[in-house]
């Protein structure tokens, strides 16, 4: 290692050293059963446990970042471990002392790139965003100027208080999706408009550890926010949630000003105020997935079921939040990207549950769980849609993808 | 990047039973199979890493590799979750890690004649997870519920929070497939049986295989029993305002005879005033408490509604008063996550210090507590005030014996460690503290370990005197079945079977 690598390292060891005591010290591992990594591959270099004790064997001077760098690729950052913890559980309030192995994963992938051990997908995955400005969505083309096809024809216009921000996955592969929530939001009486130029939320590029790049994406979206007049961002992807409540205002301060909304409280808003009626059955057995980063890091999980309850005609088999910590599509935290034949796996295991329930149908709210959860429920005949799909079906409107 | 600690050759052979998938080589894979949540001397960590870990899928597998470690004279150290408190799964001569988590098939569920057979890398949370919608469970219960695995709970002959009801590891197990040191396989049961809870062919063989810690081979497959789901779980609290009214209201509990007692425990004032000091979900409770003892029950609804009306007059009667539903219900519930919570620990100053968690696990006559309760917390004072690095957090006594739960208890002292201020000469502070308290133990007629094991440093000094000639047969025995020696060596201070 170079002198300023071993700096590096040394820094990051001394930030990281006392959380990460606090899990070695315990080691009850009950994070285990719940981290969908774990459950496919059932190996210990995957655990949070593990994510753990590799500080305090840095610390050591037994290993060092390149010897654990690509082990932390097996992760997707959905939060479940640190729920687990009877170190979240029980020392959580008052002492506000949460296990961070979110942090600790996204610390350590900057700790390797910053040292120069990157992992070739994700390289290649962040250099073609960045080419790009949006991400190398795969299957279909990418470029700047389409990233507002999604919305022909729907006479959006731009700028405004409030934007609708609308995930790359989505405005690029899953359309149907946008064009819902756009319809449900003309709809329901709420004024928005997009933005100018929409880049990536840059979360993925810091969450596979390129935390630079992932701030050159922030500047511009929030310059673009700026230039328009916006305050309030809606956002149909869980994962720009967390982007724009988690990272910006660390990049940003206290000058962060905006306000973020996650679609699936504003439309429970909208039916809870009468804005929005649901009046065409759906008489399909459907359960409900819970995203990750909604259930788990968020902790929404509330607003989803009373949607879906308000569906008329839908079979709701619901299995309860807690459950769920321990159920992930496993598409999260470029894991798909670096480890794809994982993410299916974890995706067989979901639908395998959501099989035993004997639905048809299973509803989630993160559009990059539905497609390999979609190509799960292939085998077993259960279709996999986006809730808002389903609302704005329920609500009397087209559903379509956009045809150009 | 890293060399491998094997040689080309052995790596080959394993590679050859296994796949690629199946062997590790890495640093992290075999840093990350040696600790265990027990203390351990941080600082001497590279002493016990392993240096090839294997993850089998098949008995097969497993036997192959056994018989390879033979030829080889390298040793094999089983590993199931790893949460042992005795470093039944820290190798001490580095060899094969042989982690069995890849092995947690279940592989028939028989609800005529009663049992679950599976493999040893399940864990009982999710076990009851496949097994609840049939109205059955498999009822061994350890606070670590969420995270051991049957592997482990056999290799240590655990003990089960609801054993006084359901009977512990040992009770739950109708028979066992196990690869012998040698790399034979064989089923244990009783006798020839596979299902039966009861039989009378030949020697006991069974029991031999239970607490071994990875001596005496590998279970690749264990049926187990499967018991109702109870329809009824009653649990209460009592407080007391001296421990010897709590104590004797404990034995009253005990003694009560009822069938659905599934255990009683009794809270000393350390452990309350290490509560009230730091456990954010400790309910508050009046001052003039010094004491609380805890009592469950379970089983069907026509049993313990009666019962619990019983055992709530004999609580009332023997001094106790009822804390309320609150603390009953929730603390109950709360059973398998109230642990080892670093920030919990405190130096004499006040000041908190990230501790870990360690915990004496005597098994002691119930006569004899009041005294050896004095004893130990005198103990772990001296260390406190001399070494400044520990933290004593109270005591409980718990009922032990399965379906017989009065006679004796597993009692624990927990201790809290400030592990990264461990070096050579605190490590042997600690050890000596460790070793007073198993005096005590043993002059008081009781046993090192209740529910752990006790091969690890400051408990296995004492298990020759412990065990007496018992100890010469228990190396007769490993000597054996593991002629070369590569089960766990070094474990239990076994190589002694092989000095002659
Ligand atoms: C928070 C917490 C609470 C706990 N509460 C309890 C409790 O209430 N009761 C209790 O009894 N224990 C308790 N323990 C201790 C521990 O959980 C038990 O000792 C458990 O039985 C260990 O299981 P494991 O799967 O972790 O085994 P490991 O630690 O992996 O192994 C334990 C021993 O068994 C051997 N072994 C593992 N698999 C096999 C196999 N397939 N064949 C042969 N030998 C094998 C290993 O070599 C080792 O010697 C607790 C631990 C923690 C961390
Ligand atoms: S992350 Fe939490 S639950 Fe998992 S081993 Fe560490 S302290 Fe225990």
């Amino acid at each position: 290692m170079t002198t300023e690598a071993e700096d590096q390292q040394r820094e990051f060891v001394e930030r990281w050293r006392d959380p990460a005591y606090g899990c070695f010290s315990s080691g009850h591992k009950f994070c285990r059963n719940v981290c969908p990594v774990m459950q496919v591959t059932q190996n210990e270099n995957h655990s949070p446990t593990a994510f753990h004790a590799n500080i305090v064997a840095m610390e050591q001077g037994a290993l060092t970042v390149a010897d654990v760098a690509e082990d932390y690729v097996h992760c997707t950052q959905c939060g479940a471990c640190e729920l687990r913890c009877p170190n979240t559980l029980m020392a959580g309030d008052f002492y506000r002392a949460r296990t961070r192995t979110v942090d600790v994963v996204k610390a350590m992938r900057a700790l390797a790139v910053d040292s120069g051990i990157e992992q070739p997908n994700w390289k290649r995955w962040v250099e073609a965003t960045v080419d790009r400005k949006n991400e190398p969505v795969l299957d279909v083309p990418v470029a700047q100027e389409n990233v507002a096809n999604w919305a022909d024809g729907l006479g959006l216009g731009v700028g405004g208080e409030t934007v609708l921000f609308v995930d790359c996955e989505a405005a690029f592969y899953r359309t149907t999706l946008p064009r819902a929530v756009a319809r449900i939001l003309q709809k329901g009486g709420v004024d928005f408009g997009l933005m100018r130029e929409q880049w990536c939320c840059g979360g993925p590029a810091a969450e596979m550890g390129y935390v630079a790049r992932s701030r050159e994406f922030a500047v511009h979206n929030v310059a673009d926010w700026r230039g328009i007049g916006a305050s309030r961002i809606i956002t149909l992807d869980p994962h720009d949630y967390i982007t724009f409540t988690e990272d910006y205002p660390k990049y940003f301060g206290v000058d962060y000003e905006f306000e973020i909304v996650h679609i699936t409280e504003l439309v429970a808003e909208l039916i809870r105020d009468g804005k929005l009626s649901l009046m065409v059955p759906i008489e399909r057995v459907a359960t409900y997935h819970d995203p990750c980063r909604l259930n788990k890091r968020k902790g929404i999980h509330k607003s989803p079921r009373e949607i879906l309850r308000a569906i008329p005609g839908l079979d709701f088999r619901d299995v309860d939040h807690v459950t769920q910590w321990s159920y992930c599509s496993g598409a999260g935290g470029g894991l798909s990207i670096e480890r794809p034949e994982i993410t299916a796996a974890i995706s067989q295991q979901r639908l395998d549950r959501a099989a035993a329930l004997d639905v048809d149908l299973l509803v989630s709210a993160c559009v990059w769980s539905e497609r390999p959860l979609a190509a799960a429920g292939e085998t077993r005949d259960i279709e996999v849609r986006d809730l808002m799909e389903l609302v704005a079906e329920s609500a009397g409107l087209e559903v379509t993808a956009v045809t150009t | 990047m890293t060399t491998m600690a094997i040689s080309d050759a052995l790596y080959d052979e394993l590679v050859g039973i296994l796949g690629e998938d199946g062997v590790l080589t890495g640093k992290p894979a075999r840093w990350n199979r040696t600790r265990t949540p027990a203390p351990f001397p941080v600082h001497r960590w590279k002493e016990y890493v392993p240096d090839v870990v294997v993850l089998p899928r098949t008995t097969e597998q497993v036997a192959e590799i056994v018989r390879l470690a033979n030829r080889t004279g390298t040793p094999v150290v089983p590993r199931a979750a790893g949460t042992g408190l005795t470093d039944g799964a820290t190798p001490l001569r580095g060899g094969i890690l042989l982690d069995v988590k890849r092995m947690n098939e279940i592989r028939e569920i028989d609800l005529v004649d009663r049992t679950v057979t599976v493999q040893p890398g399940i864990n009982m949370l999710k076990l009851n997870e496949v097994l609840q919608p049939h109205g059955v469970m498999f009822p061994d219960n350890p606070a670590s519920y969420p995270c051991s695995m049957v592997g482990g709970r056999i290799g240590t002959s655990g003990w089960s929070l609801i054993g006084a009801r359901y009977g512990h590891t040992r009770d739950l197990v109708c028979s066992m497939e196990v690869v012998l040191p040698t790399g034979d396989v064989i089923r244990v049961g009783e006798g020839g049986g596979r299902k039966l809870r009861k039989a009378s062919t030949g020697y006991t063989i069974k029991p031999l295989f239970f607490g071994h810690e990875g001596t005496l081979g590998v279970v690749t497959e264990a049926t187990l029993e499967l018991v109702p789901r109870p329809q009824a779980e009653f649990a209460a609290f009592f407080g007391y305002r001296d421990y010897d009214t709590a104590w004797r209201s404990t034995g009253a509990l005990a003694k009560s005879g009822f069938a659905t007692l599934a255990g009683v425990v009794l809270f000393d004032e350390w452990k309350l005033a290490y509560l009230r000091r730091d456990d954010e979900a400790y309910i508050e409770q009046p001052d003039w408490l010094k004491s609380v003892v805890a009592v469950a029950m379970y089983g069907n609804k026509a049993e313990v509604v009666p019962a619990a009306r019983e055992i709530m007059r004999i609580g009332r009667e023997s001094g106790g008063s009822y804390l309320g539903d609150e603390i009953s219900q929730g603390d109950w519930a709360a059973r398998h996550d109230r642990y080892a919570i670093p920030l919990h620990g405190r130096l004499r100053t006040g000041e908190v210090a990230p501790m870990s968690w360690h915990c004496e696990d005597a098994a002691l006559n119930y006569s004899v507590l009041p005294r050896v309760r004095e004893e130990w917390h005198a103990i772990a004072d001296h260390y406190i005030r001399r070494y400044g690095i520990f933290d004593d957090w109270g005591m409980f006594a718990y009922t032990n014996g399965a379906y017989k739960p009065w006679g004796d208890y597993l009692v624990e002292i927990d201790i809290g460690i400030w592990e990264q201020k461990l070096d050579d000469e605190m490590w042997e502070a600690w050890l000596n503290c460790k070793r007073e308290i198993t005096e005590v133990t043993l002059r008081y007629g009781g046993s090192i370990s209740a529910c752990h094991g006790a091969s690890r440093a400051g408990d296995v000094e004492y298990v020759p005197q412990e065990l007496g000639g018992a100890f010469d047969v228990m190396k007769k025995i490993k000597r054996a079945l593991d002629p070369n020696n590569v089960m766990n060596p070094g474990k239990y201070l076994l190589d002694q079977a092989y000095e002659d």
